[in-house]
């Protein structure tokens, strides 16, 4: 899979990593039992320090999204793709009723981040 | 093998041919003269006509030692040639040299240990059918064929760096990517073919080896066999700022090229008989080096010197892509 990340970002690196691995299986790019590179392979790949891609990886596997096998590395996990379905049509009729109201992509992501802050359980 | 297919000319000329047709011709051909002259020597002591078959009981099939000995120099001589010739007029890659010269080399070996050890055997023997038993002799024939095919693959020497300040051509595929983006492209390659193929290839060359009670030849050929089929069994292919790489998971079969060596990255349907003769670690048609394990969708990669290696894998466009975006980002760097 291509990763990329981008060092002037304010965003840490791992952070942009784990967030393209959520995108891609969201997306259904990566689909369960899928392997991910090897933390080794990916740190010199992206030239950054190995401890970082295990953040990201274990921050994923906290997520449920991969499993991490001694021996086989980071696996999409079976379960890591079944609920997307619903939030993407949740989505879509977020944007939709967003766009029909005129309100800027920023205010509706905004909106959504004070959601999330107002529910914190996840 | 046909002529080299279109890469662009950046030094289309084959290197390294003197030390070609050194390995790959000339120490074969004397080294099978050599094997040709000794072996006639030992006619007045040899019986006649002498065993050149062994059965499971011992020798079934005898011929004249002249005929045995010419018929197997020249198949050496031939092969000889094909090896020098594949390397000489199609390797501008060291691994096809490397092909080449080991081909050569190791057919002459094979064939050279093979007529003086069946024939060695049998010196002072008063009749064919007396002839001793040869498991150590097709031992030593298995291993003088490894051993110098391995030699002349060593001694082949490598491809000098050849770097290009040349930009990717406008129509090959690119990537956005920002100015400061990092990126890197990481993919496996598992051979589910090889899994199959194993136990086919495997279980006879067991069978047969038990059924013939030749244990000596069963072990060295097992587990070179393992070996092999275990090293082309899954791969991971690498693209980022360092260029391409592709690594088996035992780390040889290995296939490096730097980003300043890349000419130009597309994707390729790749007929794996029909382009290499097979799947593998595989030269293809014009020299063209190969990491081939299924039929479909491949990356090919342009190099200098006329160089082009293609591994099959998923999701080759984006790898391409990648590779030419970075190949062309360091160049204006």
């Amino acid at each position: 899979m291509l990763l990329r990340i981008d060092p002037t970002s304010a965003e840490p690196l791992f952070a942009q990593l784990a967030a393209q691995v959520r995108a891609s299986v969201a997306r259904g790019d990566l689909t369960p039992g899928t392997r991910l590179p090897a933390a080794r392979d990916l740190a010199a790949a992206l030239e950054i320090n190995l401890h970082t891609v295990l953040r990201a990886y274990q921050d994923l596997r906290d997520e449920g999204l991969i499993e991490l096998r001694r021996g086989r590395g980071a696996v999409v996990s079976e379960h890591a793709a079944l609920d997307y379905a619903p939030l993407r049509a949740a989505l879509a009729e977020v944007v939709r009723t967003s766009r029909s109201l005129g309100l800027a992509p920023e205010t509706t992501t905004a909106l959504l981040k004070d959601a999330f802050t107002e529910e914190p359980t996840r | 093998m046909t002529a080299p297919t279109t890469t662009p000319a950046t030094a289309r000329t084959v290197p390294h041919r003197t030390a070609t047709t050194v390995l790959a011709l000339a120490v074969p051909l004397v080294l099978t003269a050599v094997t040709v002259v000794v072996a006639l020597s030992w006619r007045g002591d040899l019986p006649d006509p002498v065993a050149v078959h062994w059965g499971v009981d011992g020798p079934d099939g005898a011929g004249s030692a002249a005929g045995f000995v010419w018929s197997s120099a020249i198949t050496a001589a031939i092969l000889a040639v094909g090896g020098w010739a594949l390397a000489f007029f199609s390797g501008h890659a060291a691994t096809t040299r490397r092909l080449g010269a080991g081909f050569s080399l190791g057919f002459a070996g094979f064939m050279s240990a093979l007529v003086l050890g069946t024939l060695g055997v049998q010196r002072g023997v008063p009749d064919w059918t007396q002839a001793p038993s040869v498991d150590g002799v097709v031992l030593l024939t298995v291993l003088a064929g490894v051993l110098l095919a391995a030699l002349g693959a060593a001694l082949t020497p490598g491809d000098v760096r050849a770097p290009t300040t040349a930009r990717v051509p406008d129509d090959a595929a690119r990537l956005p990517l920002g100015a400061d983006e990092r990126a890197g492209w990481v993919q496996h390659i598992r051979s589910r073919g090889v899994l199959v193929v194993a136990p086919v290839v495997l279980v006879p060359v067991v069978l047969v080896a038990v059924i013939l009670k030749a244990p000596t030849v069963l072990v060295p050929a097992v587990l070179v066999l393992t070996l092999l089929v275990a090293s082309m069994a899954s791969f991971t292919v690498t693209v980022d700022g360092r260029g391409l790489s592709v690594r088996s998971g035992l780390g040889w079969p290995r296939q490096v090229v730097p980003l300043d060596e890349v000419v130009r990255a597309e994707v390729v349907h790749v007929r794996p008989f029909h382009d290499f003769g097979g799947w593998g670690y595989r030269v293809g048609r014009g020299g063209r080096v190969g990491i081939v394990v299924r039929t479909g969708e491949g990356l090919l990669v342009e190099r200098t010197g006329g160089r082009s290696l293609v591994v099959t894998v998923d999701d080759a466009a984006t790898a391409a892509a990648l590779l030419n975006t970075l190949a062309d980002r360091s160049r204006v760097a």
